[in-house]
């Protein structure tokens, strides 16, 4: 309750009012989970709202994809806009000067540099200090570090996340919800004075957090790790290693088992982000994967493909929308049903599922997300400005995906991206163009697509007689908890979870750390059902017991 | 002395997106001086970053209380510092009366003395709708109470003068 001033017209002076902020973007995500003897053996994920961006855009402006996708999140903004711009660069066959190019991949690298320390502080790593690990050795210490609000690297991680986005709004104007990119390059005319201004803060961000507290040592000597084995050697080497909050995490997380569990199919997607300013000065869906920078990729069953955007599809065959197809973005239909209907066919969530369709192999279901890229960042045949990194490939080929293989993935990002933004301030060209103007088409087809922070995000755009006659967004949210297709076959974390041995079946922690480890953009519940007498066990908020 | 005005909601559903409606209204009028105008958006952690160095701050958002579409509340900040729940926490889930208290950890003496909230009742959450006719009336309303508040010291001290 609080006291409340009516400042409406016919409005009484002041009046006691129960005040109820509205609940934004977010929507739940329900995890069920049947349990037998203390393991995992089946989930369903079950997405709680549904999402009509497409329905939205559908006969508008061409160019309102920029302005609408940016707030389908306000965590991802940035990423939705860059993608968004490149699928209209594409449609409209634009010219993109070099500087733009580097202006949108700095602060596309920079949004996820927020995300990295934000998400493993403020999400992931309260989970440690879960009362089930009490008598686990180090708990006493990962409460001192990682306890909301009062650890000592908590307030630090948290704090300093904001850094990368003050570099992202020098360019941006904003951030959240920029809509600076546009077709043809990006609206902004920096000058020296906000360059230098960016290396300062991202100098300042890499030297405080990134190397003082979670490496304990500098990014280029974390980056010789090639191998999971280097990794481990690496923990014991030095004990500023040791005691980093990434030593301590590795140490912490192998005592309790996070190496264990959570490993999913083993199959991933990356569709690649940033671009080499030369290369793609004019956008093509065909030219994309020669000019990707971090590149695009498919693994599965332990052989790499090339990726193509023609070969993804989205299954609604257990989703709630008309019908049970699998059609190409650029044909997608979101064509909302009754959930109370649509139980009845045995659909059972408002996520469409995701599928890539491997030539001569068949549709599968693949993991978006860092681990993904990382994945994907150890395939073969990478031109010498190109990303190739064989560390995770290494990881996921020897111990095997794990939880805590996919937190390290994402945290491994942080020094990587720190370089390469780094790199792209130091070649901008101020006295050079940023922007070209673009012929606008009327009609056309785009893709544009990037690697948010938290997995692949694309958009397929149609336009026809200078409207927008089809929009289809395709998330990482979707692509890891989308249900099951037309084959029964499982969504990536449903697969993640089946096989998690549960301690307490009381307060199952151990689902908190898989559902979070995929970073998913829905706040999440898990059910766990015991499989014989279909009796609830536990409801666990993510989170709970922190 | 530096104030902030941040509106918070989201464009895309209905009179959700007031906030930030409002202040793309306010900067069509002229920025107040000494003013700095933030479309807070959704991203609740960012608007307690924002609000670092402020010596005041004005949020703006839709309420869904029942009470009549368009209705205008003036409610004390620290009556709505409510902390983060880290129960079911996600970064999505993190609402501005969550960045209040969450600034007050964060920015410690920092914090802005002066925090008042302006909550706008609304009528449709729709996704894609436009503001209903009761809340855009009541927007241009606030945005004038703003404005004249920021004149209001300025004149005086031109009749001192």
């Amino acid at each position: 309750m609080a006291t409340v001033t009516d400042l409406s017209p016919a409005g009484a002076t002041a009046l006691d009012l129960h005040v109820s902020p509205l609940g934004r973007v977010e929507g739940d995500l329900d995890v069920r989970v049947s349990v037998r003897d203390g393991v995992v053996t089946g989930a369903w994920t079950e997405a709680a709202m549904f999402r009509g961006f497409e329905i939205i855009l559908r006969g508008k402006d061409p160019q309102a994809g920029l302005i609408v996708t940016p707030r389908i999140c306000g965590i991802c903004g940035g990423s939705h806009l860059y993608k968004a711009a490149y699928a209209l660069d594409t449609a409209w066959k634009t010219e993109l000067p070099p500087n733009a190019t580097l202006v949108r991949n700095i602060a596309q690298a920079c949004e996820t540099l927020q995300s990295i320390p934000r998400w493993f502080y403020a999400l992931f790593a309260i989970d440690l200090v879960n009362k089930n690990y009490a008598r686990a050795e180090g708990y006493e210490e990962a409460v001192r570090r990682f306890a909301p609000f009062v650890g000592t690297s908590y307030e630090v991680g948290v704090t300093l996340s904001g850094k990368p986005v003050e570099v992202y709004a020098i360019y941006g104007g904003q951030w959240p919800h920029s809509s600076f990119m546009i077709p043809g390059g990006v609206m902004c005319g920096p000058t020296l004075a906000d360059v230098t201004r960016s290396i300062a803060i991202l100098e300042y961000w890499k030297d405080e957090w990134l190397e003082k507290r979670w490496l304990g040592c500098s990014v280029d000597r974390w980056l010789e790790n090639r191998s999971w084995a280097d990794v481990l050697a690496w923990v014991d080497e030095k004990e500023s290693h040791y005691n980093s909050d990434c030593g301590f995490f590795i140490r912490f997380a192998q005592r309790i088992g996070l190496d264990t569990f959570g490993a999913g199919f083993g199959n991933y997607l990356a569709t690649g982000t940033y671009f080499n300013p030369e290369k793609y000065a004019r956008p093509t869906i065909e030219g994309r994967n020669a000019a990707l920078i971090n590149r695009s990729g498919v693994f599965a069953d332990g052989v790499y493909y090339d990726f193509d955007q023609a070969n993804v599809r989205e299954d609604v065959t257990h989703a709630f929308f008309e019908g049970n197809h699998a059609l190409h973005p650029f044909e997608g239909r979101t064509e909302p049903l009754d959930p109370a209907i649509g139980r009845k066919q045995g659909k059972y969530t408002w996520a469409k599922a995701p599928r890539y369709e491997i030539p001569g192999v068949g549709a599968k279901p693949l993991e978006a997300g860092p681990l993904a890229r990382q994945v994907i960042a150890g395939k073969p045949g990478a031109e010498p400005w190109q990303d190739y990194d064989p560390l995770f490939y290494d990881a996921v080929t020897t111990v095997g995906p794990s939880v805590l293989v996919r937190v390290l993935a994402r945290m491994h990002e942080a020094p990587k991206y720190y370089k390469l933004a780094r790199k792209w301030l130091d070649e901008l060209d101020l006295h050079e163009k940023f922007y070209i103007k673009p012929q606008e088409l009327p009609d056309g087809r785009g893709f544009g697509s990037t690697e948010a922070a938290r997995g692949s995000l694309s958009d397929w755009i149609v336009l026809k007689d200078g409207k927008i006659e089809n929009y289809q967004v395709v998330t990482p949210t979707a692509w890891n908890i989308g249900p099951r297709d037309r084959k029964e076959v499982n969504g990536p974390m449903e697969q993640a979870f089946v096989g998690t041995p549960i301690a307490d079946p009381k307060d199952p922690v151990e689902l908190g750390h898989v559902a979070r480890s995929f970073d998913s953009c829905l706040v999440c519940t898990v059910h766990a059902y015991d499989e014989k007498s279909g009796k609830e066990l536990a409801r666990f908020r993510i989170g709970e017991g922190a | 002395m530096e104030t902030v005005i941040i509106g918070c909601g989201n464009l895309l559903r209905g009179d959700d997106g007031v906030g930030p409606i409002l202040i793309r209204r306010l900067w069509e009028l002229g920025p107040p001086p000494g003013a700095r105008l933030v479309d807070g958006g959704t991203a609740g952690m960012d608007v307690a970053f924002q609000m670092r160095g402020a010596a005041r701050v004005i949020i703006v958002d839709a309420s869904r209380t029942g009470a009549v579409p368009g209705s205008l509340y003036r409610v004390p900040g620290a009556a709505l510092e409510q902390i983060p729940p880290l129960r079911g926490m996600n970064l999505h889930a993190f609402r501005w009366d969550h960045a209040l208290a969450f600034a007050r950890w964060l920015l410690k003496e920092e914090y802005p003395r002066d925090v008042t909230v302006y909550l706008i009742e609304g009528a449709s959450f729709d996704p894609g709708a436009p503001l209903s006719p009761a809340v855009a009336e009541s927007m241009e309303g606030l945005a004038q109470r703003l404005l004249a508040e920021w004149s209001a010291p300025l004149r005086w001290t031109s009749e001192v003068r």
